[in-house]
């Protein structure tokens, strides 16, 4: 060990833990959609066409069923800067942090003008070595995403890995070996 | 665009999902900024990616899922759900690399009334193989007329 973190006591005290919820900035809109779908080339024209749309089965123009676009349209959004932690504040010995997996699960259509809520849970915290850090912390968070009628659209999973930088690692082994 | 609807009974275990191709240039990668918004510097900050040991930037999970998502809802149709997407990071996709994202059913069933497909999805490279492997969980409607 490398340092005095004390996952256990972590552990107790944040599994559970869950943000107050937070109302989206602005209704889902049309162009972020596009601008979702451009960066993949995705041309599908439920999701690009209102006109399409609206003679769907949606009557209306859908955003695609991912879960990083459901919590962009209900969260705060990168501008204005808000301070809107991806999870609750989880002390770690590091602050650099790579998402790994993500798990979305789709309950409703999310519709262009429908405004989304969501609240965070932190469903696990354990700590296992990566090859940056030997104490990276892995956090399993939840959102869970609403709409205007209080029904849960979605629900996304994400594990993420937090570690030190690789001097950060360098100066703490240095530190616990004078120690 | 439309693509064709695929019914659930037309569909056979271990059929291959087409998916596409795309490279990963410059522009993708602002494409990627405007597209997600993660403005967080290691998809774009080569220094900020390498202090923090990576080799170099990389796409983010945000564009990943949107890349294999559109695998699914390409291949679905207008008429299908995706229930359910799972994907992990394992590795990098990055600026030089051709990015092949595709699927594969692993099995169909009937649960609750819907109709569903299994399948395997992902996203490689030619530096890498495989770096992102997924499953999805999709409802297809029947041709027996049940539909979500």
């Amino acid at each position: 060990m490398t340092s005095n973190y004390d996952i256990e006591k972590v552990r107790a005290e944040y599994i559970g833990k869950e943000t107050p919820p937070v109302l989206g900035r602005y209704a889902a809109e049309h162009d972020p959609i596009r601008r979702y779908c451009h960066m993949v080339e995705d041309r599908n024209p439920l999701f690009l066409d209102a006109h399409y749309g609206e003679k769907s089965r949606y009557g209306a123009t859908v955003c695609p069923p991912a879960g990083w676009l459901a919590m962009y349209f209900a969260g705060l959004g990168p501008w204005p800067p808000t301070i809107e932690p991806l999870l609750p504040i989880v002390p770690t010995p590091g602050r650099r942090f790579v998402n790994l997996v993500v798990e979305t699960e789709n309950f409703k259509p999310i519709k262009v003008g429908d405004r989304l809520s969501s609240k965070k849970r932190v469903a696990d915290v354990y700590q296992k070595a990566i090859r940056l850090d030997p104490e990276a912390v892995w956090i399993v968070g939840e959102t869970i995403i609403s709409n205007q009628d209080d029904e849960v659209v979605c629900i996304v999973r994400n594990t993420y890995v937090v570690h030190r930088t690789l001097q950060e690692v360098a100066a703490a082994q240095a530190k616990m070996g004078k120690a | 665009m439309k693509s064709r609807q695929i019914y659930w009974e037309d569909i056979e275990v271990e059929e291959e999902i087409p998916g596409y191709d795309m490279e990963i240039d410059a522009r993708r990668m602002v494409l990627q900024l405007s597209g997600s918004q993660d403005h967080y510097p290691i998809h774009f900050d080569r220094n900020f990616a390498r202090a923090a040991g990576h080799e170099d930037v990389f796409m983010s999970s945000g564009f990943t899922e949107a890349a294999l998502v559109r695998v699914i809802t390409d291949w679905m149709g207008d008429e299908g759900w995706l229930r359910k997407l799972r994907l992990e990071l394992r590795r990098q996709n990055r600026i030089g690399d051709t990015m092949v994202c595709k699927g594969r059913v692993a099995s169909k069933y009937v649960q609750d009334g819907d109709h569903y497909v299994e399948c395997e999805v992902w996203a490689e490279n030619q530096r890498e193989g495989i770096t992102t492997p997924g499953r999805a969980w999709v409802i297809l409607p029947s041709r027996e007329g049940s539909q979500r």
